[in-house]
């Protein structure tokens, strides 16, 4: 289905869907990032990208998992903490931060399926927003098998066409939301149609980095595993995790118990996000850490993304949202350090 | 749809100490509360959970063919296995799994099985052991190597003498002791002095990652080829279903495509473990 929308209508439409709870960009302070919106008339589609991608809203940075209570050693309860199931519709998603939903959907949901991050997903409707500009000078989309008009996890892909939205819905899901206030949308006339085409393309040919030869990078990678290259590209990094935190893929987690009370016995087991990059996030009980070093922390995210996940899925754990570079507050650029994996000679 | 991260509550019905002093081991058996399904394979491994510590990924000791207890020999190292040394018979655990691939014993019928443990590695490998006692007929000569520091490291002290008298079984401890008269010396110097022969035969090896690494150059020495050599390989766990993503090497996940590998896979691995 494809439709029109007049920005102005575009209020209108949120206001109809309000036995949703609407998640979107909102600004506070310098930065962006994915709220639960009250009054959906203040959300606005004009925002660079946020700095958290909306991961956190399917799989929140910290969630219980289940509560126990004991009045003996003896006596055990347990409860589940599942998530509520209300439906949600999330606007403004970049088609890069789709894709990483629909990455995470993969892993979350095949072989055992993991029943906190599904219930949320299996309830969340997906409202893309083209970029057709690109929302950050570091973003990389379409040298890994992106597009910063990819319908990729979404259930409707909106396009801003000045005083109008370009509104195509990707899945019957997507479709009901549209229907539900049809109303306010009109049929596109063929010259939008070519309109819409046009600024597509062009929004492509502005994203200013690329990464040559991906494939062959990502089969060069295990050649040079075993070298200095790594102890190079790390030396600068000071272990502050932010790579994987704004990452809208990486989805290691920590499970921990938190004691309310100690006796009688009361506390949650709570799942947070983890971080690769951190010395001990692989160490044993014993001490011995099979990845000891900045080096193969860094190696290992660098081949989880362009390596293991490819072998495992066939596809690229990364989106190309270029927050990891953004970000970096050392300058570890994961375009720079690929490029490098394709000249290095041993 | 099954939460696969809630455990199944279980209480400990024994425990017995096995070692003690700086490197305790205990070895405890437990019944679920209700009745569960735990249907697991040798050398497959429970998440055990101390309600307030935490979770810890510990391989099932015990036969499969056992019904009515797991048991589980455990290392006092961590947070949570420490807390597990000082519970006692009676207290309530959370047990979640099975997790992992297991050992591929029905491929073995018809061969010499080789066991090569040290220290508390021969955990995993009871769970064979038992297993391929019980059901004799379906495979030929068994053979169990098995070593530690000192004759007071040993697990399964009394077991190992009764099974002495099913199997044939060698002994090792690294130092010399009064008493101690079987070999002296490390477990890949055992292996060679013993010289067991690879023709029909599987070898499958457990223990510190340095025994194991010397007892497969010995394995390879004796002709042994590395698709006849297995292992299990350990890191650390959270979730203990492929997600959390810090046990991997290389592609695989140790939880879930692990722990077992036989040295012809697992020597293409990155060694991050």
């Amino acid at each position: 289905m494809q439709m029109i929308l007049s920005k102005m209508n575009f209020s209108s439409w949120l206001k109809k869907l309000n036995s949703y709870r609407i998640f979107a960009p909102v600004k506070s302070g310098e930065v962006w990032s994915y709220e639960l919106v009250e009054k959906p008339e203040n959300i606005i589609l004009d925002y660079p990208n946020t700095i958290i991608p909306p991961k956190k809203v399917l799989f929140p940075q910290r969630e219980v998992l289940l509560e126990f209570e004991s009045s003996s050693e003896q006596e055990i309860k347990l409860k589940e903490v599942i998530p509520e199931e209300t439906p949600s519709v999330i606007f403004g998603i970049r088609s890069c931060d789709a894709s990483g939903l629909a990455k995470l959907e993969k892993i979350f949901k095949g072989g055992f399926e993991d029943l906190y991050f599904s219930k949320r997903k299996n309830q969340t409707i997906l409202v893309g927003l083209a970029c057709n500009i690109p929302p950050s000078p570091d973003c990389f989309c379409t040298s890994v098998g992106g597009s910063p008009y990819s319908k990729d996890g979404l259930d409707i892909l909106m396009t801003d066409m000045g005083d109008e939205y370009y509104v195509e819905s990707v899945t019957e899901e997507g479709e009901k939301l549209i229907e539900s206030a049809i109303g306010l949308f009109n049929d596109p006339e063929e010259n939008v149609k070519k309109e819409l085409e046009k600024i597509h393309l062009e929004s492509e040919k502005k994203i200013k980095r690329y990464i040559k030869d991906i494939d062959k990078i990502s089969s060069k990678l295990p050649e040079i595993f075993e070298t200095e290259f790594w102890d190079k590209e790390s030396l600068s990094c000071i272990l502050c995790g932010i790579c994987t935190y704004s990452c809208p893929v990486c989805h290691c987690f920590d499970i921990n118990d938190e004691v309310i009370c100690t006796f009688p016995l009361k506390g949650k087991r709570v799942r947070t996000w983890d971080n690769c990059q951190f010395p001990d996030f692989t160490m044993h009980s014993s001490g011995h850490n099979p990845r000891p070093d900045k080096a193969s922390r860094l190696r290992q995210r660098i081949m989880h993304k362009f390596n293991y996940f490819n072998e495992n899925c066939m596809e690229l754990l990364c989106t190309g949202c270029g927050r990891c570079i953004s970000k970096c507050p050392v300058g570890i650029d994961i375009v720079e350090v690929l490029e490098k994996v394709r000249v290095y000679e041993k | 749809m099954k939460n696969e991260y809630i455990p199944k509550l279980a209480r400990i019905v024994s425990i017995k100490e096995e070692v003690d002093g700086q490197r305790a081991i205990k070895t405890f058996r437990t019944q679920f509360v209700n009745k569960e399904d735990f249907s697991f394979k040798c050398g497959q491994s429970a998440m055990l959970s101390v309600l307030g510590k935490g979770e810890s990924m510990i391989s099932v000791s015990s036969s499969p063919l056992i019904n009515d207890y797991l048991q589980f020999s455990i290392l006092k190292s961590g947070r949570v296995t420490t807390a597990l040394h000082e519970m006692e018979p009676g207290d309530v655990i959370g047990i979640r799994g099975p997790y992992g691939n297991g050992f591929p014993i029905e491929d073995w019928k018809g061969k010499n099985l080789i066991f090569i443990g040290g220290g508390i590695g021969l955990a995993p490998l009871w769970s064979i052991v038992q297993t391929a006692i019980t059901k004799k007929e379906e495979y030929k000569d068994l053979l169990l190597i098995y070593g530690s520091r000192t004759s007071k490291d040993l697990v399964y002290k009394e077991e190992l003498e009764e099974l002495k008298k099913k199997m044939t079984i060698h002994l090792s401890v690294d130092n010399k002791e009064p008493d101690w008269k079987e070999f002296v010396g490390f477990v890949p110097n055992n292996v060679m002095d013993k010289k067991p022969l690879p023709e029909n035969a599987i070898a499958v090896t457990c223990g510190p990652p340095v025994m194991i690494k010397f007892v497969i150059k010995a394995l390879n020495d004796l002709g042994f080829k590395d698709d006849q050599i297995y292992t299990t390989v350990e890191n650390k766990m959270k979730c203990g279903i492929g997600k959390c993503g810090r046990c991997n090497i290389g592609s695989h996940y140790i939880c879930k495509n692990g722990p077992v590998y036989s040295w012809a896979v697992l020597k293409t691995l990155p060694q991050e473990y």
